[in-house]
Formats: structure tokens, sequence, C-alpha cells
């Protein structure tokens, strides 16, 4: 089985600071694998490095096609929802206009946000947008989708819808990497979760075992702000 | 504090003595020879034929004179207004003039005359000859009603200069067929040129005089007076004698004038207010087409210029940056009249525009400058985020920026976009110093000849309205539909 992604010792300096200290992390088909550290602990630029929006001072990373999910959504402003999500493969891929359209209104069906496509951006809701830039990203077929804090402007009730629909695709064979601050979230849908302090790994492993009984300071420290946050 | 008051009325009185003793007189000097023209050999003391009568105006009446520079075409408002006390540099006899200020009794007749280039001398010798061509003169003159009554009868295209220079220098390069001016001004023109012919015959015949406010008649009578007795004991021929432009048509002028004893002049067959409206609203929607026409050519061709300087500033090398950053910069930084200028008459030697041409030009280029720096902070404005949601997508730059960065930049450009539009609609007004006559510069030639800016100036504004509200509207409307979120 190929790996969707293999990160090795990935190194990020902006300045004086060092944001990534030697970062190795890894994705299969099926996974969906959380992110999870205080801020400025680096998950997000890991996102970033991955999607090629930033380039490691050294290290590497072995990723096919990405799909990236913004925790802004970025939808084309001057774009219906339908219209967003047709956009990369008419001219990117060039495929057929009816194709692409047909390719389109299913993923926003599947998503469950079709009756939203001829609606733009600014009209949507907060979980509206975010479907349809999943739905974006998906359009052209990435392996790999990376979602940047996926829950952070969700109501409980579409946490879960957006959970699930998660999970559909991970078993469709996508892997999922997302960072993340809310521990419930990652313990009902992640797979694996990978926490992170000032730019290292401190501690991997099943979602559960890891935030029940946390062996690192760091991950206590964490889980304490989260839900010092939560109350 | 007594002594106070006494010192202020004084000086009061003091300053009022000397505003009697002094009789400021107003007048053209810019390219003003033989009228009113700057000394060659000393630019500060003025000559001409025109300062010599000033001068013996108020040596007649005891005072000193004391020049005051107005523009030609502004001359009858100024009086008007009381600038100056009297006003004279070549200024015709008109009814209208006549109507709306205190006209003394004319002091020299002169002809209108037709030059043309020497070898067109054959072919053109009246205007009748000169059916579909350009025929300049300078604007608000008997000349320029004789050419407007031309272009219905003739099918001439009459083009009006705001100096007299200029028409006969056009005429040499080609830009107009024939010049229509009295005698003086084109002797003087032959004299400085070759090349040129002028037709002896008169195609009308008008006269100089004085003008001074309409309520000072007192000042008109006796000026008058003065000229009648130059005429008698001939000190206006020695005058003109001395500028080479004494002739006999002004022998009998002065028979005919020194003998009578009142202004007969006064209000004779002036036509009516409304006569004079209905001959120039014609004129002056034609005039606000062409300022439209303009304004929308000019601004189509800033747009796109605008355009490609700002995506050549944001995504161009550093070369490309530098040298339309100074592009810019020149263009905003100069004033768009002196680059008007410089694209019609200082360009005229290599490359020899259209005066329509050259203003739709001139201006294109400089709006371009404003319009790119709109384009620019608004391609600079879309989020970051739009262009890496795009790049992860797969999209190239140029894509990026054709399908995303610049529709939305547009959007973004609109409201200060359409400011400067109108702007521009009111900016082609410059244009008329390239003969263009467009809606001010019709607005201006009508008060002119109507001695009153009131009806003039209500419809212009109004015209300007009707072409800029809608447009502000529009604008208004397709940004609501458009309205960008505040990211």
């Amino acid at each position: 089985m190929t790996r969707a992604l293999e990160i090795r010792h990935l190194r990020l300096r902006r300045g004086d600071r060092e944001i990534l200290r030697g970062v190795s992390l890894h994705a299969d088909p099926g996974e969906v694998v959380a992110l999870m550290g205080l801020s400025g602990s680096g998950k997000t630029t890991i996102l970033r490095v991955i999607a090629g929006l930033e380039t490691a001072d050294c290290g590497e990373v072995n990723a096919g096609k990405v799909g990236m999910v913004f925790q802004f959504h970025y939808l084309f402003e001057h774009l219906s929802a339908l219209d967003n999500v047709m956009l990369a493969p008419i001219e990117v891929q060039k495929v057929a206009v009816h194709e692409a359209r047909q390719r389109a209104e299913s993923l926003l069906e599947q998503l469950g946000v079709s009756h939203r496509a001829s609606a733009l951006p600014r009209e949507l809701s907060g979980g509206e947008a975010q479907r349809v830039a999943i739905a974006r990203a998906l359009a052209v077929d990435p392996p790999l989708l990376l979602l940047d804090e996926p829950t952070a402007s969700l109501d409980p009730a579409r946490r879960n819808d957006l959970g699930d629909a998660l999970a559909t695709l991970a078993k469709s064979g996508r892997s999922l990497v997302m960072t993340s601050h809310d521990d419930e979230f990652v313990r009902d849908f992640a797979t694996r979760v990978v926490v992170l302090a000032n730019g290292e790994v401190v501690e991997e492993g099943d979602p559960h075992q890891v935030l029940t009984a946390p062996r690192h300071a760091s991950t206590r420290e964490l889980l304490q702000v989260e839900r010092a946050g939560k109350r | 504090m007594r002594t106070f008051a006494i010192a202020a009325v004084w000086l009061v009185a003091g300053l009022a003595s000397a505003a009697a003793q002094t009789l400021r007189w107003g007048g053209d000097a810019e390219g003003g020879a033989p009228f009113v023209e700057a000394d060659p050999r000393d630019p500060t003391k003025l000559v001409g034929f025109d300062v010599e009568i000033a001068e013996l105006i108020a040596r007649k009446l005891g005072r000193t004179p004391q020049f005051l520079q107005v523009q030609f075409a502004s001359l009858d408002q100024s009086a008007k207004r009381g600038d100056f006390d009297i006003g004279l540099s070549g200024v015709e006899d008109i009814p209208a003039r006549r109507q709306s200020l205190a006209a003394s009794v004319p002091y020299y007749e002169f002809r209108e005359v037709l030059t043309v280039r020497d070898g067109d001398r054959h072919r053109f010798r009246s205007l009748a000859d000169l059916t579909g061509r350009r025929v300049a003169t300078l604007g608000g003159t008997i000349a320029y009603d004789l050419l407007l009554e031309a272009q219905q009868t003739h099918g001439i295209t009459a083009v009006s200069y705001d100096d007299d220079v200029h028409p006969y220098s056009d005429l040499a390069l080609g830009r107009v067929d024939g010049v229509v001016l009295d005698h003086v001004l084109a002797e003087r023109a032959m004299r400085r040129r070759t090349g040129l012919f002028t037709h002896p015959d008169a195609l009308a015949v008008g006269a100089y005089i004085i003008i001074t406010a309409p309520e000072n008649t007192a000042l008109r009578d006796q000026v008058d007076h003065i000229l009648r007795e130059a005429m008698r004991d001939g000190t206006l021929e020695t005058i003109f004698r001395k500028w080479h432009v004494w002739n006999d048509d002004q022998r009998r002028l002065y028979d005919r004038v020194a003998n009578q004893t009142v202004n007969s002049g006064d209000a004779a067959d002036v036509p009516t207010t409304a006569e004079m409206a209905a001959r120039y609203v014609p004129s002056l929607f034609r005039a606000a087409g062409i300022t439209l026409v303009l304004s929308i050519a000019a601004m189509a061709l800033a747009v796109a210029l605008g355009m490609s300087i700002a995506i050549g500033r944001v995504y161009g090398d550093p070369v490309t940056r530098l040298v339309l950053t100074v592009y810019v910069e020149v263009m905003r930084g100069t004033p768009v009249l002196l680059q008007l200028f410089v694209i019609y008459y200082g360009l005229a030697s290599v490359i020899r525009l259209p005066a329509f041409v050259a203003a739709l030009v001139g201006l294109g280029l400089n709006y371009a400058a404003y319009e790119s720096e709109i384009y620019r902070s608004a391609l600079e404005a879309v989020p970051r985020g739009q262009l890496e949601a795009a790049r992860i997508l797969g999209f190239t730059r140029m894509q990026a920026l054709r399908l995303i960065r610049a529709p939305q930049a547009f959007r973004l450009a609109l409201a200060p976009m359409t400011n400067d539009f109108v702007a521009l609609l009111k900016d082609s007004s410059l244009v008329s110093m390239l003969t263009v006559v467009e809606l001010t510069k019709q607005t201006q030639i009508f008060a002119t000849n109507l001695g009153s800016w009131v009806i003039p100036g209500i419809l212009c504004a109004l015209l300007y309205l009707v072409m800029s509200l809608p447009l502000g509207y529009l604008a208004r409307r397709l940004e609501r539909r458009w309205r960008m979120p505040s990211v």
C-alpha cells in the first residue's frame, strides 16, 4: 500500500523563530489524522508546507495531488457555489463543461448543499461555505485532503454531520489530515492523533488512548487549556 | 484714538485718490502684436497701437495708465465686473457687446480676410471653395460667426482657437485648409511665416472699439470725445502709421465717426436673447455629444492601458516595474494641459495628430496613470487566501489573475473608476485648447456672443449633469450587485 503522505525531518525557520524542528509524519489511505497542539505549535504551518504554500528549510515531503479546506474557506467571492466547484476541473483539468457541472452537482448533493448551488459565498452560512469548500477541493479528485480547523465555525449538530462526511471520504480510500482544537471531535472521528508542541511531535497514537491517558506533559497542558476554553 | 481715526481717514482718502489717478486698462498681451505685446527688447514694457491709444486716453484724462492682463475671451466679463476702467485689445464691435457693455465709437476698421497655403491660392479663393474643409479662426469673434454661417451655407467645418497664432501654424502644417481673421492679424502672420497667401477681398468688415463697464457711460463718453479729437488732429493716424496698419479705410471711418455727435452704435439691430438661444442650443447639444464621445473613448483607452500598467507593476520584473512607476509618476505629477500641448503642438513635427485624436490620446494617457493606481491597489486588496486557494487547485499565476484576481479587483475598482470617469467628463473641457469645441468651449462662445453667462451656464451645467448622473446611478447598482465582503 502506497502512502498518501510521508514527511520526514521537516525544519522551518522564520527569522529568529524555529517553527518546525524536525517533524516527521505520514498518512495512509483511509486514515483521518488529527494534528493537535497549542497555538504556535506549528500545526497550520505543516498543512501549508504539505500544500506547497510554504517551503521548508530542510526535510522531505512526499505527497501527490493535495486538496485543502481553509479555516476561512476562501471560496472565490465573485462566483456562485457551483461555479466555485466547477472552475478548476474546467480550467486546470480541461474537463468538458457539462461533465464538470454534473460532477460538481453530485458533489454538492453528497455534501448536502445542492440547494445552495447558485448562492454567492457571502450568502452562505459558515457550515454551508465549508461544505462547498470541501466540494471544491474534491472536484479535482485529490487522494489527500487537508482541513485547517474544520470545526471552528460549526455548532455541535453540524460538527457531527461534518464528522460523518469526513468518515465517508476516508472509507472511500482518501487520506485526511486536519488540525483541530476540539478533542471531542478528534476522539469521535479521527483514526490517529499527532500532538505537537514547539514545532515537534511529542505524542502520537490512537485518539482514545492519547486523549484519555496522555503520557506527555504538553498533551496534558493542551487538554487542560482546551477544556478550560470550552467551559 | 482720535489721532488714529484721522490717520485712517487720510489713508483711505489717499488710496482712493491714487486709484482715481490711475487708469486701469485691460488687454491680452499673449501673442498680441501689433495690438498689445511685451516689448521684445524689454519684456517688462508693453508695446502696440492699443498700448499707445490707452496711454493717449490716460494722458488726456490726467491719469496714469496701468495694464491688467486679461484673457481675450474674458475681456467682456472682466469689464462687466469692473476689473478695469477701459478694455482694448482688438475688441470687435458686435451688437451683443454694445448691448451688455458701454462701448466707444469704432477707432479702427478691419477687413476679414481668407488666408490659405500658397499652393492652394488658386484652388481656395473663397469660403465656397472650402466645402468639406476645416477653416480656423479665433473663437468669439465676428470671423467665427462668419464661419458658423459658412458651415450652414458652404458645408465647411469651423475650427475655433483660443489665440491668433496657432490657426496660422496649423494652416502651414495642413491641419486646417484656411484661416479667416482680420487683415491686421493676417498681415502679421504673413510676415512671420512663408508659404501662406492672403486673398485681398474682404469677407466682411468690422471695427475695433473700447469697452467699459455698462454703468460707466460717463467714462465712455469721455473716451469717445478723446477718440474723435485724435481722429481730427491726426494723433490716431500717427499711431497707426507707426505700426504699419494705416490705410484709406481709416480715413473714411474717421470722416464718418468724427462728425457724429452721439455714440450711434448703441443697441442697434440686436438679436433677442431667445433668437440667440435658438441659434446656439443645437450647437450646445452637438458639443455635449463631442464631450461624451471623447470622454468614453479616452476612458476606454485609460482603462485598457491602466490595467496593463497595473498588471505590469504587480507581476513584472524590476525593470518593467521601474519604467511603469516612472510613467505613472510623470503623468500624475505634471499638468494634463501641458501633456495635451506637447502631444498636439510639441509632437506636430514628428506626428501630426488630428485635434480630436490628440485630445483622446492625451486624456487617455493621463487618466491611464490614475486608473493604473486604482487597479494596482485593487489587485493588492484581493485577499491572499483567494490566490492560495487557486494555487492549491492547480491554477497557474496567469490563470489565477485572469479568472480570480482580476475579476474581484475590477469590482473593487468600480467605485473609484466611476469617480474618475465623471472627473474625465469635466477635464475634457481642457481639450478646447486643442481647438476641439466641446461643451464648455461652446458654452463660452455662446456666453460671449450673448453677453451673459446665465442661460448658457445653466444649460451647460444641466447637460453635464445629464451625462454624469445616470453613470453614478449605474455604478451604484452594479456595486450593490457585486458587493464584496470586507475581509
